[in-house]
């Protein structure tokens, strides 16, 4: 038995079909020649493979990969965006990726595939209010705004549904246009059979989330993480990914119940607001050295539940929505979606009263001693209530710690050391000591 | 029974050898930069020598600080919090919270009545290098410390530095110098910036800190820079004697099995 062990832990049975299903997708995307656009639609829905020959690249995940693979040449690129004037007020995700757009080649060498057309994902907290600019700038591409209204002050009935049926509209129009631009007819059938198959592992998904609040967690966040982005391969075969997802919700079903944790050395949870830095992933093992172990963030999880007054546990309500309408025409499809997204784990980044005090709720829900936020220059969440979400914490109790610079797809600012030290302080400072010690 | 405290700065390293609770040794000397391990020894050495003990004598060793893996005899290593709540309660029972401010870091650890940490936070990098910042300008202002230490504060009219990072002080520095401004003005304006960096720290804590706060740390003995980080926090501070000694004390402290 390991030193500390409080917990039995064993590796997931499902990483074998995840390894699998993976190396599927891989395969289907190689030597597909296709429109690429730029992407990041707030769809819940991977509507893309609903035309038959487009593809859409996104600019998070691209950056954050080339970051992690090859931090020299994302330095390079990153330079390559502040050159053309791109600084930090741009995500470091987008910097990355958008700087080998300048370059002209990618970090394998092969040149960079130059974007067809562009649909900006709407945030309206941070640095991704320019997201989609940099590819429309280089060349003259079409450009679909995925446009998020807001407002401020209390919940307005009024203003949300007008708000939503503006997001409606935006995405109709750039459905209907792209059929237009690029001659091609969108598959409605298909649409509807991704749609069904994304709600149903959506509720595979909040079950999962749920069994993390369970002591010990069945999982640690890496492994959410790494099962959380397969939800996405509806687009391969939707039929085997909720059955995948089943197979998975099962799993840490049974784990709950037979207290298999995530962590054999759980002794204390902590928990994150936003995406981790992705090119950065061990400050999560050298944290588990302390028996302390992430379950998770509202990024990663959602906020799916929430406590009642009277103690009760139920499904987060966002008035308004209804998953119950009847799927029958495209814009049916898409005022589900829209739905779908403002339910989604990232709508509490455009709420000024749910972001800060749901991390409270979600604080107690998940049990945790503690909570880490990133303070980042630019990028995903960059500051934006961050103290305030910090002082909340506090005040129930729970121990907040903030590492500076790095940003989710940006290494620019952290300081590795500084971190760690900054990560042993916190420990300690909670009376706990590195178990191999 | 005989414990020491190794406290490895950025610019010092210090010891503190205590016998049943009291000091009964301590050292001081640069820290070094290769020759870290060497300065280590030499000032465990003069710790020693006024202990009159052996270094077999000592029971068991805590070190801390950055520097503090550097320190081979140590036994265990602790953090830096950890080790100014422990000196802090020693020097100050009725402390409430302490300040520890030193060449690197800025921290600030509020304590429960039984000694344990409430809450505490250490500068983000922009305010990281404070008393290193403090010793370069008092070079390239050919002052010596205890000059920099006798300023009156800055004249609010007068030349500003930023109080972004050290980096960008500096800069400013060197600039106002260029522009005409005397040594004097600038090293004010520094000493002002150093404060407001400090302070960020400082001013971060979301629960009460109280009002017995101790300040330890090299910049303690700075009393141009006491003087403005007061006026900046709007607090008043305890100053213990030897308060850059209290990182070693504090680890010495911890090297006493709880009873």
């Amino acid at each position: 038995m390991k030193k500390g062990q409080l917990w039995e832990t064993r590796p997931l049975d499902s990483w074998d079909k995840a390894k699998e299903l993976r190396a599927k997708w891989q395969k289907s995307i190689e030597s597909k020649e296709k429109v690429v656009g730029q992407g990041n639609t707030s769809f819940v829905v991977d509507w893309q493979v609903c035309f038959p020959a487009i593809t859409v690249i996104e600019d998070n995940p691209a950056g954050s990969m080339i970051a992690a693979k090859n931090d020299p040449f994302a330095r390079k690129s990153r330079l390559a965006c502040e050159i053309r004037g791109w600084g930090r007020e741009i995500c470091g995700y987008h910097g990355t990726l958008w700087g080998t757009q300048f370059l002209g080649y990618q970090e394998d060498g092969s040149p960079f595939p130059k974007r067809k057309f562009t649909v900006p994902f709407p945030c309206i907290c941070d640095s991704h209010t320019k997201r989609g600019e940099q590819c429309r700038a280089f060349e003259p591409i079409p450009r679909w705004a995925n446009d998020y209204t807001c407002y401020i002050g209390e919940y307005d009935e009024e203003r949300e549904k007008a708000m939503l049926e503006h997001r409606n509209y935006c995405s109709l129009k750039m459905i209907n246009e792209m059929e237009r631009v690029f001659d091609q007819k969108f598959d409605d059938d298909k649409m509807i059979e991704m749609i069904r198959a994304e709600s149903t592992i959506a509720q595979y998904r909040q079950d999962v989330s749920y069994y993390m609040t369970f002591k010990p967690a069945p999982l640690t966040v890496k492994d959410i993480y790494s099962f959380y982005t397969l939800g996405g391969l509806t687009k391969l075969d939707p039929e085997e990914t909720v059955n995948f997802w089943k197979m998975f919700r099962d799993e840490v079903k049974w784990r709950v119940d037979n207290q298999i944790a995530g962590l054999g050395t759980e002794r204390f949870r902590w928990m994150e607001a936003h995406p981790p830095s992705w090119h950065y992933l061990k400050y999560y093992r050298y944290m588990e050295q302390y028996g302390a172990v992430c379950i998770g963030s509202q990024y990663s999880n959602g906020t799916p539940m929430e406590r009642k007054p009277d103690g009760s546990l139920v499904e987060r309500e966002y008035p308004g929505f209804s998953k119950d309408i009847a799927l029958d025409t495209r814009e049916d499809e898409i005022r589900y979606m829209t739905g779908l997204d403002a339910r989604a784990p990232h709508h509490f980044k455009q709420d000024e009263y749910l972001r800060p005090n749901a991390l409270n709720e979600f604080a107690e829900l998940y049990q945790v001693d503690g909570a880490m936020f990133g303070l980042w220059r630019g990028g995903v969440g960059c500051n934006m209530l961050r103290k305030e979400q910090a002082m909340k914490l506090r005040l129930i109790g729970k121990s907040v710690l903030f590492f500076e610079g790095s940003q989710p797809g940006d290494r620019t600012d952290l300081d590795e050391k500084r971190f760690l030290d900054q990560l042993d302080g916190w420990m300690e400072g909670q009376g706990l000591r590195k178990l191999e010690d | 029974m005989i414990t020491a405290g190794i406290d490895v700065g950025l610019e010092n390293i210090k010891v503190v050898i205590l016998q049943d609770g009291k000091i009964i040794g301590r050292g001081i000397g640069r820290t070094g930069g290769a020759g870290r391990a060497a300065a280590i020894e030499s000032v465990m050495a003069s710790a020693l020598q006024e202990a009159k003990i052996e270094a077999g004598d000592v029971e068991k060793t805590i070190a801390t600080g950055k520097g503090r893996y550097d320190a081979v005899t140590a036994g265990e290593q602790y953090t830096e919090p950890v080790t100014a709540v422990r000196a802090a309660r020693f020097l100050h029972p009725d402390a409430d919270a302490v300040v520890d401010a030193g060449a690197d870091e800025t921290l600030i650890a509020s304590m429960e009545r039984d000694g344990r940490i409430k809450e505490s936070t250490i500068n983000q990098k922009c305010a990281a290098g404070i008393g290193t910042f403090l010793r370069n300008m008092a070079d390239r202002l050919e002052m010596s410390l205890e000059e920099l230490s006798a300023l009156p504060p800055a004249d609010p009219a007068g030349v500003t530095v930023s109080d972004g990072c050290v980096v960008f002080g500096e800069m400013d520095a060197l600039s106002c110098l260029n522009h005409g401004a005397s040594p004097k003005e600038v090293a004010e304006a520094v000493i002002e910036s150093a404060a407001i960096r400090a302070c960020s720290v400082i001013k971060e804590p979301t629960l009460p800190i109280g009002d017995r706060i101790l300040l330890v740390g090299g910049l303690a003995k700075n009393a141009a820079f006491v003087a403005a980080l007061e006026k900046q926090a709007g607090l008043r501070f305890i100053i213990p004697a030897d308060a850059e000694y209290a990182g070693a004390l504090g680890a010495a402290l911890t090297a006493i099995p709880l009873s």
